[in-house]
């Protein structure tokens, strides 16, 4: 058995650690890139939505690379998300692949369901050593979440243009080596102060943008063209609705227990939008209602024909908080340079529009 | 005076007219359907919303501006859920909130909300909250209630047991007409059509397809004629024997239709569906699969608003010829 796992971000390296002192024999895909999203396009259906075409791209060239089974995740009233797996694995079948859907479902089995997983793919390995490789993946989770807020803050401030990125780079793969806790915070540090470090334009008003959408294209530069990489290259700070982290510990903990970890957000956007539907579209809502007054801008980041995302893009229009925002389909189709010059369009009209209430 | 409710003649109405407006007329409102859908209207919906935004949703947005002017009130109810652990496509759940976001002037909207999972509590609950806007007496909003039911069980009957489509069928209900089965040409062709209702029976979405698989002297099956098999809970579904368990509500016209034909071995089956639908974009293919490894010729056809009718004419007539030429040859065979 020789499991494989999407990518979606960084999140593959805390898989990887989650298993690797488990003993699993596993295949990272190859990282996204050129051949992944044509042979994701060429075998997906029609009109289906671009985490759906990525994550078959990963796990095509994984399975070349001889993975038999593919970690995956299934719920209810998830979106498409929940019901991919089953469509992923006909189109495999029919490549001639004969491969294994290991299934949790997030929405019912939260961390129990992945725990239990995770036991299975080591052979039943006891208790113990499951929650102490969980703990150690959710660490480098954290780990990486820090990285990446530092090097989105930091980047906006950098004399030299493209000093934060390549630190950054590294810092991903000290963690990903990291096998200690020990490793792992000297690995934080080392970086951390490397980047903190970097010579600054002193007195700088970065404009803030916060980004938000729906999950996978929030958490994956690739689908998302970087676009967090791109605003701090325009002077930007950013920041996201979402971090993996953040988002598996409240998930994983408080909502098991009854406790709505998005209360803030759903209790904001009720006067727009009154119900959960799917996705991550409530939410967004949420996010442009509570972060109107502490943010100079957002970008929603939305796949191509996504049910939840296109439905909160009807409705922000029509809030009274009037959070300037720029919607970017993430699609194959979409072009990185016609990103670029929609995101200097809009930090130029926000600046303009900060200024202007500055003057009176 | 009584109230003017509007319904717009989009999505849910297919499934559930005749079930509102038995509740609602019970309790003294004055129903008013929106017109048929036209071109007019659906772009004018279309120009509301984002453009990714399924055509079936454009044209109800279209179909509640159509409403705005001409109701005291519109109904808009939200169905997530009506047996467990399935759940309706994410657009459903957000009609209210998305007509009150982008039409000018909407009327107020009665929005109620069906949730299995909520329990019958919850339920009742709901339809009392729409009832008291038209009478205070809960014994009323009973009746009302219980009516609307039995209706709703009859529309569902009558379109299985004499295999009508649902249009025929509430007709039937509401106008007393009978269907004259006009008895045209037959050639012995039975084509099984999966796809939502509001696409396939709304004629302008459609392009008629129906009436065009008729006129060539075809049988249509759809979803809607399908046996239901009751499920563990008793509810009537249709089966997802081997295919796919059921996850989305609104896939049964294109899943559970699609099996059920497969399983009769029509001889040809034609999904029809909708750009930007997100559940089609992945059961359609499930389907295609299914009757390609039980060797029945399938063909998709997507519909938007800017579909030209003679390329779905075209392809209409490319398909039959393509099954009247298999047979023959399959005839010359034996
Ligand atoms: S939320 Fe959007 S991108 Fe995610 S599964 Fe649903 S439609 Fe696809
Ligand atoms: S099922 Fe498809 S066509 Fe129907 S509302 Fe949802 S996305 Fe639109």
């Amino acid at each position: 058995m020789r499991i494989t796992f999407p990518h979606i971000g960084n999140a593959y390296i805390a898989v990887k650690a989650m298993l690797d002192p488990l003993g699993v024999d596993y295949v990272v895909p190859p990282k996204c890139n050129k051949r992944t999203l044509s042979l994701a396009t060429k075998y997906s259906p029609e009109g289906v939505c671009i985490p759906f075409k990525l994550n078959l791209g990963n796990m095509i060239e994984a399975v070349e690379l001889g993975a038999d089974h593919i970690l995956n995740v299934t719920g209810h009233g998830t979106c498409r998300m929940g019901y991919y797996f089953k469509v992923q694995e006909q189109i495999l079948r029919d490549m001639g692949y004969d491969v294994t859907m290991m299934l949790t479902g997030l929405s019912e089995h939260k961390l129990r369901g992945f725990l239990n997983l995770l036991r299975s793919v080591s052979n039943n390995a006891p208790w113990s050593k499951i929650i102490s490789s969980f703990t150690f993946g959710i660490a480098k989770m954290t780990a990486l979440d820090d990285m990446e807020i530092l090097a989105n803050n930091m980047r906006a401030f950098e004399i030299k243009k493209g000093t934060i990125t390549p630190i950054y780079r590294k810092s991903l793969r000290a963690i990903d080596d990291a096998s200690d806790y020990r490793a792992l915070k000297d690995a934080v540090k080392e970086y951390g102060e490397e980047m903190s470090g970097v010579e600054v334009i002193p007195d700088y008003k970065p404009l803030k943008i916060l980004v938000v959408g729906e999950i996978y294209v929030v958490l994956d530069p690739f689908a998302n063209m970087d676009v967090e990489m791109e605003l701090g290259k325009l002077g930007v700070v950013t920041k996201r609705s979402l971090y993996l982290s953040r988002w598996v510990k409240k998930g994983l903990f408080f909502n098991p227990m009854g406790i709505d970890q998005w209360r803030d957000v759903h209790k904001a956007a009720m006067p727009y939008l009154k119900r959960d539907i799917g996705g991550d579209g409530w939410e967004t809502v949420g996010e442009k209602v509570i972060s109107t007054g502490h943010y100079d801008g957002m970008v929603h980041l939305a796949p191509f024909t996504c049910m939840p995302e296109g439905t909160a893009q009807c409705i922000m229009p029509s809030t009274k908080e009037d959070l300037p925002v720029l919607a970017i389909y993430c699609d194959e189709q979409t072009s990185k340079a016609g990103m670029i010059t929609r995101l200097e369009a809009f930090t130029d009209m926000i600046a303009m529009k900060k200024a202007g209430c500055l003057s009176q | 005076m009584s109230c003017k409710v509007g319904i717009p003649r989009a999505l849910l109405y297919y499934k559930y007219f005749p079930m509102w407006k038995a509740f609602l007329e019970k309790l003294g409102a004055e129903i008013i359907v929106s017109e048929n859908t036209n071109q007019k209207l659906i772009l004018q919906g279309a120009s509301l919303v984002v453009s990714d935004t399924c055509l079936p949703v454009k044209v109800f947005i279209g179909h509640v501006l159509s409403l705005s002017d001409k109701c005291d009130k519109l109904l808009i109810p939200v169905v997530r859920s009506t047996s467990e652990k399935v759940y309706n496509c994410s657009r459903f759940l957000a009609l209210p909130d998305l007509a009150r976001a982008v039409v000018p002037g909407v009327p107020p909207i009665l929005e109620i909300e069906f949730d299995y999972s909520r329990g019958k509590s919850y339920l009742y609950r709901q339809i009392y909250s729409l009832g008291k806007n038209f009478t205070i007496n809960p014994f009323k909003i009973k009746a009302a209630a219980l009516y609307a039911w039995e209706t709703h069980q009859r529309y569902h009957e009558i379109t299985a047991q004499q295999h009508l489509t649902r249009l025929e069928a509430i007709d039937l209900i509401h106008n007393g007409k009978s269907i004259t089965i006009k008895e045209t040409k037959n050639d012995g062709l039975t084509i099984g059509i999966a796809g939502h209702p509001y696409v396939l029976h709304d004629e302008q979405v459609s392009h008629n397809l129906i009436k065009r698989l008729k006129a060539a002297g075809v049988n249509i099956l759809t979803p809607e004629m399908a046996p239901e098999a009751p499920d563990s809970n008793g509810n009537g579904h249709t089966q997802f024997a081997g295919l796919a368990k059921n996850y989305w509500e609104s896939e049964e016209d294109v899943v559970g239709a699609g099996d059920w034909y497969t399983r009769i071995k029509v001889d040809g089956i034609i999904g029809i569906m909708a750009f930007a639908c997100g559940p089609d974009s992945m059961m359609m293919s499930l389907v295609q699969r299914q009757a390609h490894s039980a060797n029945i010729p399938f063909m998709s056809l997507t519909v938007e608003e800017h579909t030209a009718e003679a390329g779905i004419v075209t392809r209409i007539e490319a398909f039959l010829d393509m099954i009247h030429r298999a047979r023959r040859r399959n005839e010359q065979c034996v």
